[in-house]
């Protein structure tokens, strides 16, 4: 095989390896040794240390006093995974004096002695390889600097629902401006139709009330109403939003979306007229009004969720619906049947209302999946999975659990902002356990029923975990980025723009210049994917820190075995 | 890489990536499978075996899996053998097959398709069309012939002038489907006549033909 592609010996980087032991976790199954008297003689190599644990104080030191002494120019370090000590290292670097990203990390031990226990000669073998590809790659390795970026001190957030404004008042209160933006005439969202909030025994209309005056109140706020996003650009700390109530486009540091969800409409279902058949939200309307007294109330589970095409549960209707019966019960003391598929009761004091619920005397029954109810002429036929009979049950009222759906706006947004959906249509976010208020481009949060139907207490705690994440960027006004970003070479770009247009962060843009369209990277918002590199077919695009020149010499290097 | 991995000495190459929906780069793992698709024709239309590359997902917790998946991929190509050998390519076939594989998945033409092959499958095109899974076979296929045997001839006469019954016989191909080939050359301006010899005509590339095709 030829050296092409390698610096030679005399001219290339001094280049330091150090072969961590990890106390018995490395030692233990690979021949350390070997690998180190190997790694010695590799090209560009002037310097190898065996350590017993590389990450302790004893083995940084030994890195920074070998970099100092021996002029290292590259440090590659064999020992465990970048996700713990990369940092660790790469610091080790700098206190040296010597860029931080002239440190290559070859892992050793999960890729190595951790998956080849039973064969110590091939793990030894192996942790070869890898060391010669690392060193090889060291050699290409380029000097860079974090990349940082101002953030405007202002936080947009779209949709004025209970969320939104949790999360508008939580950033005014730490001291941010906040343009909060609504699409209908008043605040409140799907709240301002709900009748009564359990567990604190409390009318909706008040809370609203008393949220929306507040959100009136704060000087650091501004509501926009009636009013809707139609562009969006910019990255994280730059932000320009352009909405249908402003003439000029609003700039914002971050975004935090809040835009809810609708109740699914369950029509030419189970007779559903809005006046004899209705949603579970028009019965909390009618609640709320004196009048409706009806005798017999049958209310139906699962209407047009858990099936096919919206696999999903819903979560919250059962509790709605619970706390309705029980309502009805007291106010308006009819019968009350609730037929149900399961009952979804989570949380402390919702289990506990289910209790109560038959206490108060509601009739729940059991109706298999596979066998819905059927309306008919203000009876319900019903099949009890229990009892194993059908049941025949007279309504005046009927109560149709339906589920919440994505917001008919959902896939405009997603598009404007560039984040994902899930497979129904709610926002997606970055991580369902690690990150689950960001999405993957920063500077964008998600909290509420946007996201998946969620209850008012749960609403409120993601609305303050938002305005929290966000505020981690507002406060210190500088966002810094790992230089690991696309770099386009200007003069070989022809502007044809596949790359802008595939792109998932948004982060290149076309530019004018002299000669004709380019495309640019903005550095704070890219992600290092690189999608666009792949498909540059000028190769104008590098990636940096995995340029094709490193990665091909780490391929070439790994079939130069002698 | 795939291209240069095979030119370094590698026999196969696996790819693996996360699970549909879980990119931690969005649709990145998308884009790759259409790139590895592609891949995989131009690589039969060079006489390559394409399952010498394999692409295979996973989650990160699925160790078992890669093991499971890494013990196949190296249990099939050592049955297969060398690249190369049941392909019957000698080595100097086989870097001139391989370069020229390499230009046409790196070319206009097939970045330009799987860059928008994810919108076309997943979204539609302009006119809301979405493409199925057949559809768009055809049209890898189509493209792969087309671009790797413009990039093979291009290869091909970069050393010397050839004729295209020389070229056909090294190509494995018919005669009367270079010469249309030949002649779009020409037009596009990377071929020229070179010389006539008795009655056959020596093709060369043209002033610009090594670089401007790109």
């Amino acid at each position: 095989m030829s050296k092409q592609g390698r610096k030679d010996t005399v001219n290339g980087p001094r280049i330091g390896v150090f072969v961590c032991n990890c106390g018995t976790n490395i030692a233990g199954f690979l021949d350390a040794k070997t690998v180190a008297d190997y790694a010695s003689g590799l090209p560009n190599v002037i310097f190898v240390r065996e350590n017993l644990y590389s990450c302790s104080e004893a083995g940084i030191n030994d890195i920074r006093q070998a970099i100092t002494d021996n002029k290292l120019e590259r440090v590659v370090v064999a020992a465990c995974t970048p996700r713990t000590h990369e940092p660790t290292f790469r610091a080790a670097c700098e206190d040296a004096g010597l860029n931080p990203y002239y440190f290559e990390f070859v892992n050793i031990r999960e890729h190595c002695s951790w998956v080849h226990k039973e064969d110590r000669e091939a793990a030894t073998e192996k942790a070869k390889d890898l060391i010669r590809m690392g060193v090889a790659r060291a050699a290409y390795l380029e000097p860079m600097e974090p990349i940082i970026g101002d953030v405007t001190k202002r936080a947009l957030v779209i949709g004025g629902g209970i969320s939104g404004m949790t999360a508008s008042l939580e950033l005014a209160r730490r001291g941010f401006e906040v343009v909060l933006v609504e699409k209908q005439k008043q605040l409140g969202g799907l709240l301002r139709a709900v009748n009564w909030i359990y567990p604190h025994e409390k009318p909706a209309a008040e809370y609203v009330k008393g949220l929306v005056g507040r959100v009136g109140k704060a000087r650091r706020i501004k509501v926009l109403k009636s009013s809707e996003v139609t562009e969006v650009k910019g990255y994280i700390g730059n932000y320009i939003v352009s909405v249908t109530s402003l003439k000029e486009p609003v700039t914002a540091g971050i975004i935090i979306l809040a835009t809810g969800a609708e109740v699914l409409v369950p029509e030419g279902q189970y007779g559903f007229d809005s006046k004899r058949a209705v949603t579970q939200l028009q019965l909390e309307g009618l609640l709320a009004k004196p009048g409706t007294r009806p005798k017999n109330v049958v209310m139906i589970g699962c209407v047009g969720s858990r099936m096919r095409d919206r696999l999903y549960c819903s979560r919250i209707c059962c509790m709605t619906a619970i706390k309705n019966a029980i309502l009805i019960r007291k106010k308006w003391k009819s019968d009350v049947t609730m037929l149900y598929r399961d009952l979804m009761c989570y949380g402390i004091k919702n289990e506990s209302l289910l209790m109560d619920a038959k206490e108060a005397g509601v009739r729940f029954v059991n109706y298999p999946d596979d066998a819905p109810p059927l309306a008919e002429k203000g009876e319900v036929k019903v099949t009890s999975a229990i009892l194993g009979r059908e049941m025949v049950l007279p309504y005046d009222l009927l109560v149709l659990e339906t589920p919440l759906v994505p917001a008919g706006t959902n896939e405009a947004l997603s598009r404007m902002l560039k984040v994902p959906l899930d497979e129904y249509g709610f926002f997606l976010e970055a991580h369902v356990k690690l990150r689950p208020l960001d999405f993957a481009t920063d500077g964008i949060f998600v909290c509420g029923t946007a996201r998946w139907p969620a209850g008012i207490q749960e609403c409120i705690e993601q609305a303050l975990g938002a305005a929290s994440r966000a505020s981690t960027f507002l406060e210190s006004g500088r966002v810094k980025v790992e230089p690991i970003v696309s770099f386009i070479t200007e003069e070989d770009c022809r502007g044809c723009g596949l790359c802008v247009a595939l792109c998932p962060y948004g982060a290149i843009e076309l530019i004018e210049t002299e000669a004709g369209e380019k495309a640019r990277t903005i550095d704070v918002a890219c992600k290092g994917c690189g999608t666009c590199g792949a498909t540059c077919y000028r190769g104008a695009i590098t990636m940096k820190h995995y340029s094709d020149e490193q990665l091909t010499a780490q391929i070439r290097a790994a079939f130069e075995k002698e | 890489m795939v291209i240069e991995s095979l030119l370094a000495g590698a026999d196969g190459v696996f790819v693996g990536a996360c699970k549909r929906g879980e990119c931690h780069y969005t649709s990145g793992n998308l884009h790759a499978e259409g790139k590895m698709e592609i891949t995989k024709r131009v690589l039969r239309m060079a006489g390559i075996d394409p399952a010498r590359l394999r692409m295979r997902m996973m989650s990160s917790a699925e160790g078992n899996k890669f093991v499971e998946f890494a013990g196949e991929f190296q249990k099939d190509i050592t049955e297969l053998g060398p690249l190369g050998k049941p392909e019957g390519i000698d080595k100097n076939d086989l870097e001139v097959k391989l370069q020229a594989a390499g230009k046409a998945l790196g070319g206009r033409k097939i970045r330009w398709v799987t860059g928008k092959i994810v919108e076309f499958t997943e979204k539609g095109n302009l006119y809301g069309e979405k493409f199925t899974a057949h559809e768009i076979g055809r049209l890898f296929d189509e493209i792969a012939m087309d671009e790797f045997r413009l990039r093979e001839i291009l290869e091909r006469l970069k050393g010397k002038p050839h004729s295209v019954k020389e070229l056909a016989t090294k190509m494995d191909t018919a005669p009367k489907i270079l010469v249309r080939q030949m002649a779009d050359l020409k037009k596009m301006g990377f071929a020229e006549i070179h010389s006539v010899v008795g009655n056959t005509p020596m093709w060369e590339l043209s002033g610009n033909g090594e670089t401007a095709y790109e």
